[in-house]
């Protein structure tokens, strides 16, 4: 007979073995990585650029971005899309503050053609009119149907009162840029952040190395001159704010302080205090917000990193007429935390969980990748998770509840809700 | 090529072995044959909500999460309208945890009332969040019953109407449990750096002694064949107008079912798509349009929708439209065309099986199906795909007499 009331043993993390990409300059600070070891036919190349939304003049960063594919004074944009298309490749381009990111996903057997098109499809990029009004019109409906959504208007808000101090970082899409935009502005903004703007090429697939070679040769003129310039000590606004959306049936919460990144000395354990307090499905808010109560489908916690800073946010939706019972609970669990130690088991659960998360976020050649590359971004390398690890493994409670007393206060946060005024 | 092995315990359980040695995670899949379509009529929500309770603790174990978290794992679990589908990712060393929990739940369940207080509430919540407090989000509510009249298909997985959720019983979660939660109805899925003798062990140790249950006889009303055009408004504070034209299409097992997929792809998928080209970019008429295929295992649906341009009235839209399917039915799409499709299928799946969780998962889905070398399969079947098939296909799926059209027009808020 089996037994089934007590647990299979538990065997402790191995090893992880990281596979370094190999590195190539382009310049002395424009670099490729290349995760060679691919064991499929799958390729992904990543150009990143210094074209964030923080980067211009106004709003225009987007729109750039949204046009890049758009055609040049040979090619339609719908001709540019059909040649990738007819290559089975497929194009992402995001947008965040401090960086825009161009993803190229295709077999091995069209990378090169792939590229090309890309590449050209980039350079010269022409910004048509009738493509830039197409833009527009879909900007302002996808605004207008965001706007909708008290997910939404509480992030755009939210943003607003954590970098209160900074015009570039705290700046948001209005309804009025979509207005105004001008070709000779964006043209400039191209020119400037996109090809003089390449930061790093990421590349992921079992490629011939003198293909790597002739990648590099290829959009080396686009390096950017220099380091790229980013702002740090983000101020916040604390206190709560409420956005009216008459209506909704659910309240968004939003709340959140600045931080700091991996550079910081109380970042590892601090993941290690968020995780318990709302980053994973057993934490305290889910186990107290949803599980207990059941106001909510969801509620969480996380660190988002910058260049030279961070921020720490809590996010839910919850039924309207929870919404302060939630925010009481919230609060009361920063308040358990900062004053009663962690018992022992549930620190040991969370570290293993922990463990296993890094474990995951290390499987195959994309995720290795990725997982670097969030190092890289700060100056640190691999060694930077073994560091983890042992922090991980090393953590009590007594530094928990240091770290809780020391950040989790609620007066510092900027809280910000949205939906209907009860 | 997927290798797998494949094994049945005593008790009926289907257990398909898939060996990776370069990964340092074990997934565990689990697969249950029942779905949105196999509920009552009166009790929708039902599936899902039950999928909330399963992780409510079971018969020897109070909490389903924290071991599995002590273990380094994680897991989750989602519903459909065919299937309910549980997944446990851990370090592979610790798989025997995720067995010993995955398998006390098919045992049996043990979940309190206040369990399934909070989980109705969560799922309550959950209908707001998804359905009731997004713009569009009630479509799918209202599709569906345009669409079918008669099949199951008729409902959302989340139900109905919330007050389904809130009058589910005790004695009704225990008698759905008795009934679809056996070994007898369900596909286990092992991948990892294993030994096949090795997941035969320790799958007998954890699941040999279930008792087997009786595979449920799945007895669905048939949708009778639509032969009238369907159209409903419905009127809606959203800021745009917005149209889902919904075809009826073939079965999973069908043949045909990958033509309609094409089809869908040649219609809608990219920005070189038949639809975005002519009505988007060229006449201007919409600020998004796409096409796809729900993917259900009965006939499932082809559905195009987007949002109309300011200004721009539903009918002409609507002629615009006819007119692009009519030239799918009138002329076969060229070769050169097809071609492009196929290869952007070709890329997605290179990059979905990728991952050791989707292989596990698509593994269970389709021996379901009814062999899980399907998934092996499946690249053949699109590759022998001609304009000759679509031109078939279009002209038996793209008729107004199959058609349900759901009209969302904006009003003021």
């Amino acid at each position: 007979m089996t037994t089934r009331n007590t647990a299979p043993e538990i065997f402790p993390l191995q090893k992880i073995n990281f596979v370094v990409p190999h590195t190539f300059d382009i310049t002395p600070t424009v670099k490729l990585y290349w995760m060679q070891s691919v064991p499929d036919e799958t390729t992904r190349i990543e150009l990143h650029f210094d074209a964030g939304t923080i980067r211009g003049e106004r709003k225009i960063a987007g729109f750039v971005n949204a046009l890049l594919l758009s055609g040049t004074k040979d090619k339609t944009s719908t001709q540019i899309h059909e040649e990738l298309d007819s290559l089975g490749a497929f194009i992402d381009h995001e947008i965040a503050q401090e960086i825009a990111i161009v993803s190229l996903y295709c077999l091995r057997e069209n990378v090169e053609s792939a590229v090309n098109i890309l590449l050209d499809a980039i350079e010269n990029a022409d910004f048509p009119e009738n493509e830039v009004s197409d833009m527009l019109r879909e900007k302002k409906q996808n605004f207008l149907v965001s706007s909708e959504k008290v997910g939404v208007l509480v992030r755009r808000a939210f943003q607003k009162q954590l970098f209160s101090n900074s015009v570039n970082y705290s700046r948001q899409l209005e309804l009025s840029d979509l207005d105004d935009v001008s070709i000779a502005e964006m043209k400039r903004f191209h020119k400037e952040f996109y090809l003089q703007g390449l930061r790093k090429v990421v590349v992921v697939g079992n490629l011939a190395p003198d293909y790597i070679d002739r990648l590099i040769d290829a959009v080396g003129a686009w390096s950017k001159p220099g380091n790229c310039e980013f702002e740090g000590d983000f101020v916040n606004k604390p206190g709560r704010i409420h956005i009216d959306k008459p209506g909704a049936v659910q309240t968004a919460i939003r709340m959140g302080i600045p931080l700091f990144n991996k550079t910081h000395v109380d970042f590892l354990d601090f993941q290690v205090l968020q995780t318990i307090f709302g980053d994973y499905f057993g934490s305290r808010l889910m186990s107290n917000i949803r599980e207990d109560k059941g106001y909510t489908y969801g509620i969480g916690s996380g660190v988002a990193e910058s260049s030279k800073a961070g921020y720490f946010i809590i996010a839910t939706e919850v039924g309207k007429a929870v919404t302060e019972e939630t925010l009481k609970e919230i609060r009361h669990e920063m308040d358990v935390l900062k004053n009663e130690a962690v018992p022992q088991e549930e620190l040991d659960l969370v570290k293993n969980y922990l463990l296993g998360q890094i474990l995951k976020s290390a499987d195959g050649p994309n995720a290795m990748m990725d997982l670097y590359m969030a190092a890289q971004l700060h100056g640190k390398d691999f060694g930077y998770y073994n560091e983890a690890i042992s922090h991980i493994q090393q953590i009590d409670q007594e530094r928990i509840m240091e770290l809780a007393k020391k950040y989790l206060n609620w007066e510092n946060f900027s809280i910000v809700t949205a939906g209907e005024k009860e | 090529m997927i290798h797998f092995e494949r094994f049945t315990l005593g008790n009926g359980l289907k257990v398909i072995f898939h060996k990776d040695e370069t990964t340092p995670l074990a997934v565990v899949n689990t697969l249950y044959d029942v779905g949105a379509r196999d509920e009552d009529a009166e009790k929708t929500g039902f599936a899902h909500l039950f999928e909330h309770l399963m992780f409510g603790g079971s018969v020897n174990i109070p909490d389903f999460d924290a071991p599995l978290q002590l273990a380094g794992g994680e897991s989750n679990a989602f519903t459909s309208n065919d299937i309910t589908n549980y997944y446990d990712v851990l370090p592979a060393q610790n798989i025997e945890t995720a067995l010993w929990l995955e398998s006390d739940r098919m045992l049996s369940l043990a979940f309190t009332p206040k369990s399934l207080e909070t989980q109705r509430s969560v799922v309550i919540e959950e209908f707001r969040q998804r359905y009731l407090n997004q713009p569009y989000g009630d479509v799918w509510l209202k599709l569906r019953p345009l669409a079918y009249h008669t099949h199951p298909y008729q409902w959302a997985t989340i139900g109905k109407e919330i007050s389904h959720i809130e009058d589910a019983k005790m004695e009704d979660v225990k008698a759905f449990f008795a009934r679809f939660y056996n070994p007898s109805n369900a596909i286990l899925c092992i991948a990892g750096n294993f030994e096949l003798d090795y997941v035969k062990t320790v799958v007998n140790k954890w699941y040999g002694d279930i008792p087997s249950g009786i595979k449920p006889a799945r007895i669905l009303p048939a949708e009778p064949e639509q032969t009238e055009f369907r159209e409903q408004t419905i009127e809606s504070k959203v800021p745009s107008d917005a149209f889902y034209y919904a075809f009826k299409m073939p079965e999973r097992k069908s043949a045909d079912y990958y033509i309609a997929d094409i089809l869908s792809d040649a219609l809608g998928r990219d920005k070189s798509s038949r639809l975005y080209i002519a009505i988007q970019k060229e006449q201007k008429l919409v600020t998004e349009i796409g096409a796809y295929i729900t993917g259900s295992l009965d006939n499932g649906l082809l559905v195009i929708s987007g949002k109309l341009s300011p200004d721009v009235t539903f009918e002409q839209l609507d002629e615009a439209l006819w007119k692009v399917l009519d030239e799918v039915k009138a002329t076969a799409v060229p070769q050169e065309e097809l071609d492009r499709l196929k290869n952007k299928i070709r890329t997605a799946k290179a990059f979905q099986e990728q991952g050791l969780l989707n292989r596990a998962m698509n593994l269970t889905y389709f021996e379901l199906l009814g062999d899980a070398d399907g998934i092996n399969q499946e690249a053949l079947l699109y590759a022998g795909i001609t304009p000759d098939h679509m031109q078939k296909t279009a002209r038996s799926i793209l008729n107004k007499t199959n058609c349900s059209l759901l009209k969302v027009k904006a009003i003021q808020s």
